[in-house]
């Protein structure tokens, strides 16, 4: 206890040492950070880093996917939709290839004709152009168009 | 006065632009030729992820690029980053729940492991690890500088997000607004809608920022004004 009369004591003391809990803390948020996006990397990027192979891709290397789960892209083609009990059928055209899809599960509400359309699922023979899916994806465009029944057409042929 | 009338108005304005974009896009907008009405989120998931990517994360960014300049360091430009960054956690979770909530009806799944999908998840890892990074560490300058570092670190996965959907194929649509060849592929009140929406949203930000910023200065000033009571309140058990 001080003296407020006494004269005050200026020797120099030693700083106590600071603790490095920081520091370690700081190398657990940088190895779970780590950690993190390493398993995003593993599951995304690294397996899906294109996510799909178009119909031209996957034609010239039927012999190399064999049987092989892929996810594949291609345009839906029109009056070839067939609903059945467990899915839908239908041709999927891309690259000037046509693929014949007989796909399990419900589609999604924007599956029609003539919209892009992935497919998880394998082709159903090393040589078979007949692919059986097991999902399907709409990959919709980037294009947003006004529903207008009766639109006009511009000199140029482009609708808005 | 100009100063003062804009931070007034800043949240009202903010509000009429959000209550503007609501009206237009449920109601007056028509709906389009392929989504429906599904397409309608076009008015909230784009501005909404614009906000995360480029205005928060690059405010954080910048501010935090401040900081680690010499010249340019100090607290202000440190509360910015961090507050930024909060801002940005909420606004990239935004992104990816609206993302979501479009893609169950409009793909068929809640989630694919895209290139744009799973790089936008690593940056708001990125972000929720900022902050745990800033909370790990005592020392104000140290969790500055150590945050900031990581904050630039964060920043390159901006552009691998941003070219995702040209740089490889993904399930996630391409541009609509800001495509390579410069073409708006939106139109006539829709795109006006969509404007709005994107003025809207930042202007969010800058008032969320405003308010996040404040409370961060009282919060400094209510420490710095504990720490005063604690050492007056030691001197006075030392001298008796």
């Amino acid at each position: 206890m001080l003296d407020a009369d006494a004269p005050l004591d200026l020797t120099p003391v030693a700083a106590p040492p600071t603790k490095r809990r920081g520091r370690w803390r700081s190398i657990g948020v940088l190895a779970v950070l780590a950690a993190a996006v390493l398993a995003l990397l593993s599951q995304g990027l690294l397996h899906s880093l294109n996510y799909f192979e178009t119909i031209d891709q996957a034609m010239n290397s039927r012999a190399a996917l064999g049987t092989k789960t892929i996810r594949l892209e291609g345009i839906v083609k029109a009056h070839t939709i067939v609903r059945t009990s467990s899915g839908a059928s239908f041709w999927m055209k891309g690259g000037g290839q046509e693929v014949f899809v007989s796909a399990h599960g419900s589609p999604p509400q924007l599956f029609q004709a003539n919209i892009p359309v992935v497919v998880v699922g394998h082709f159903t023979s090393a040589t078979s152009d007949k692919f059986d899916g097991t999902q399907i994806l709409v990959k919709h465009t980037a294009s947003y168009i006004a529903q207008h029944p009766k639109r006009v057409k511009a000199p140029n042929g482009t609708t808005r | 006065m100009i100063r003062q009338l804009s931070q007034r108005l800043l949240g009202p304005v903010t509000l009429v632009l959000l209550v503007l974009t609501l009206w237009l896009g449920l109601w007056v907008t028509p709906s389009f030729e392929v989504q429906g009405n599904l397409a309608r989120l076009v008015y909230v998931h784009p501005a909404i992820a614009w906000v995360a990517l480029y205005v928060s994360f690059g405010t954080a960014t910048i501010a935090s690029a401040l900081y680690l300049w010499r010249r340019t360091r100090s607290a202000v430009v440190d509360r910015v980053a961090h507050c930024a960054m909060e801002v940005s956690v909420v606004f990239i979770i935004l992104t990816l729940i609206t993302g979501s909530i479009w893609g169950r009806p409009a793909w068929g799944v809640w989630w694919a492991w895209d290139a744009r999908l799973t790089s936008t998840a690593i940056l708001g890892v990125f972000a929720l690890a900022y902050l745990a990074l800033r909370r790990a560490n005592d020392d104000p300058e140290l969790r500055a500088r150590r945050g900031a570092v990581l904050a630039l670190l964060a920043a390159i996965n901006v552009p691998i997000i941003h070219f995702s959907v040209q740089w490889w194929k993904t399930l996630h649509q391409g541009a609509t607004v800001f495509t390579p060849d410069h073409g708006l592929k939106i139109h006539g009140i829709q795109a006006w809608t969509l404007l709005i929406s994107f003025i809207g949203f930042t202007l969010l930000f800058f008032w969320l920022l405003r308010a996040r910023y404040r409370l961060e200065v009282l919060r400094d000033e209510r420490y710095a004004a504990s720490l005063e009571e604690a050492l007056v309140q030691r001197r006075r058990e030392g001298v008796r």
